[in-house]
């Protein structure tokens, strides 16, 4: 208040000297670094100006974001014109401004620049002109303008725009320091408004299932938001649904694309259970609504985990590689372009289903993202690139085979160029564990003196489903049997080893599930002893043999360890007789 | 498992009982070896042996080939049907002589 009071008292005493000129505009400048509400200021400034000016009335223009047109935003004294617009190069305002001058016009009458337009809409009388332009860093950002000087011959004096044009540049400061505030007061709000609309596309990813569910994915956005999507969900029919796509383009718009592809597939793929189908829809209702130009490579399908038959639509995205339990990988091409690009009509809007059984392969399904992503310099990953690493990382679990991918892009230093995106369906193969019913499951430890009660167990879980007394008899030794191979060859005798035992019933035949967690053993050592040579020891292997239908080892689910499956077919009338 | 010597007609008779498995195998086997150490034939009795797996089964194919070393008859006697059905699975029927009863095969 005290700075306001010694303007006021500089403004009453209309002083000529320097000094007063230097202390006010000292105290204009100050008021201006220091206020919080620009547009007062700078009426302010303006009332200020034009009575220490001893002008009869002043008023501020500055440029709209165009630049073509000029808007009063502040004036004083005789004419109220606060909100006018005059085009940007009309009258001295509008010279003043694109010649970036200062200028003194004594008698407008005699200069062709005066429009006159004011005066006409105000009814007063413009004699004279003291205007000064607003500029920073050369550049006019509007200007000052004072009419019609009052006191003294009625004329305006050079030191006088000296004065108006100190005024003019210290409010063209103020002007842009609050617009360039106010613009990252807006880069923050667009960056939390991305944020959030990340954290709602994260949201649309499924969860994260830990194994033996077989299908794992991962997302990683070059910039906040993401134009990749992939999904899964269980079926009433324990199939799965899943989708991978990619919308063209990385920025908000393809992001908003992608939220509505995916939505449309997770709501739908809930009733449409052919993936060809549910793509030709999805196909239509993205041509008929999506803005000229975009579209949607994207692969959908159905996994079976019970039979590891995958069918599958792929709508011009990069070609699925199916990698078999032996390591040998085959790419399923597109048959048709992206959603989005030609709808298609009547029956032939389906597309063409792919059917592939994994036989305890993996199905990968990626984006460019990943095989074009920089590995070295300008070196990126391609598609031998992308396999070398699958396959030298097949042993490990399906999830931290694709963070592996991905760490491998994300070594360099380069920014990513596009969206990583990857989804990994996992074949458990003759280790398949969702299949049939489940009779029972135990765990215990690899010592001898757990066999008994396992022995119990396994044989109360047989007799409860009919299971003649012989052929329990049968399958009680062959699982014991199995125990024994596990400790004493697996464990080698560490009492510590952990064992799960599973019993399911798919169809007629019973199936048994022996998991341990000790080192891989060698398939190739384990044999039959040959009978004709009597000796104690390594039978437990030919019995097993002797009684079961099939006994495979089958890669485990996890790092390590092994999985013994084995299955018996258990003949109906025997046990419907029983 | 439960386990019992006697001498009948100049004959050791070791009665086994309950299950022979991996956890009582080893005291089978050292029972029916210290046995062939008593110089007599040996009768093994399975009448009450429930249940009976590979490293039992091995146990009595040691005992026998260590009794034939010695010299000495070696036969089974009462086979439970749980132990004759794995002997079987083994291709072992033929390898052991299998009696009836003690009494048949002290005759023998």
């Amino acid at each position: 208040m005290a700075e306001r009071e010694s303007v006021d008292t500089l403004l009453s005493q209309g002083g000529e000297n320097i000094s007063d000129h230097l202390e006010l505009l000292a105290l204009m400048g100050a008021d201006f670094a220091s206020t919080r509400d620009l547009e007062t200021t700078l009426a302010n400034a303006v009332d200020r100006i034009t009575r220490y000016l001893d002008a009869a009335g002043g008023a501020l223009f500055l440029l709209d974001a165009s630049g073509g047109k000029l808007r009063c935003h502040a004036c004083s004294g005789a004419t109220e014109i606060s909100g006018m617009v005059i085009d940007s190069d009309t009258g001295i305002v509008g010279r003043c401004v694109q010649e970036n001058l200062g200028e003194i016009v004594r008698d407008v009458s005699k200069d062709p620049s005066f429009h006159g337009g004011v005066d006409a809409e105000t009814g007063f009388t413009t004699r004279s002109i003291l205007c000064a332009p607003m500029s920073v860093k050369g550049e006019s950002i509007g200007a000052i303008e004072l009419v019609n000087k009052v006191g003294g011959d009625g004329l305006f004096a050079p030191s006088d725009l000296s004065v108006l044009q100190g005024l003019s540049s210290s409010a063209a400061l103020a002007i842009v320091n609050a617009r360039q505030a106010e613009a990252l007061v807006e880069q923050e709000r667009v960056k939390r408004e991305l944020e959030l609309a990340a954290e709602i596309q994260r949201s649309l990813l499924p969860e994260i299932r830990p194994e033996p569910f077989p299908i794992h994915g991962i997302n990683i956005p070059a910039r906040t938001v993401s134009g990749d999507f992939f999904d899964f969900f269980e079926m009433e029919d324990g199939t799965i649904c899943f989708n991978l796509g990619d919308v063209s383009g990385k920025g908000m718009n393809a992001a908003l694309l992608m939220a509505k592809t995916a939505s449309l597939y997770r709501c739908l793929g809930k009733t449409i259970t052919s993936p060809g189908k549910l793509l030709g829809i999805i196909n239509r209702e993205i041509c008929e609504t999506s803005t000229r130009g975009m579209f949607v490579t994207m692969v959908g399908g159905h996994f079976d985990p019970s039979s590891g038959i995958v069918r599958l639509a792929n709508a011009g995205h990069e070609p699925p590689l199916y990698r078999d339990r032996d390591g040998t990988y085959t790419a399923l091409e597109a048959e048709l372009p992206p959603l989005g690009i030609m709808p298609m009509a009547g029956p032939e809007e389906d597309f063409p289903e792919t059917e592939i059984s994994l036989e305890g392969g993996t199905l990968y399904i990626f984006t460019d993202g990943v095989t074009e992503g920089y590995i070295d310099g300008d070196e990126t990953l391609e598609v031998a690139g992308l396999k070398a690493m699958l396959d030298a990382n097949a042993d490990m679990p399906a999830a931290d085979r694709l963070n592996a991918v991905i760490s491998r892009i994300r070594k360099t230093d380069r920014a990513l160029r596009d969206d990583l995106t990857l989804l990994a369906i996992n074949d458990a193969g003759p280790a398949r564990q969702a299949v049939g019913v489940g009779l029972l499951r135990i765990n215990f430890r690899s010592v001898a003196s757990e066999l008994k009660s396992v022995r119990k167990a396994v044989k109360g879980a047989l007799e409860k489903e009919g299971c003649p007394a012989s052929l329990c008899a049968d399958l009680v030794l062959v699982i014991d049997e199995a125990c024994q191979n596990i400790i004493r060859h697996a464990y080698k005798g560490n009492a510590e080893g952990e064992i799960t035992l599973e019993l399911r019933l798919d169809g007629d035949d019973l199936v048994v599930l022996l998991r341990d967690f000790a080192e891989t053993v060698d398939v190739s050592k384990i044999k039959p002893r040959d009978l004709e040579d009597v000796r104690p020891g390594g039978l437990g292997t030919h019995l097993i043999r002797e009684i079961m239908d099939e006994v495979e080892f089958a890669p485990p689910p996890g790092k390590s360890g092994n999985l013994l499956r084995m299955s018996k077919t258990l003949e109906r009338g025997k046990l419907d007789e029983a | 498992m439960k386990h019992e010597i006697r001498e009948t007609g100049g004959a050791s008779v070791v009665a086994f009982e309950g299950d022979v498995d991996l956890e009582t195998s080893p005291t089978a086997r050292k029972v029916l070896l210290d046995c062939v150490g008593l110089k007599r034939p040996m009768l093994v009795d399975m009448s009450a042996v429930t249940y009976i797996d590979s490293s039992g089964v091995a146990s009595l194919v040691e005992s026998l080939q260590a009794a034939r070393k010695a010299g000495l008859n070696f036969a089974l006697v009462s086979v439970s049907e749980a132990a004759l059905r794995v002997l079987q699975l083994a291709r072992l029927d033929r390898v052991f002589t299998i009696h009836a009863t003690i009494e048949e095969a002290l005759e023998g």
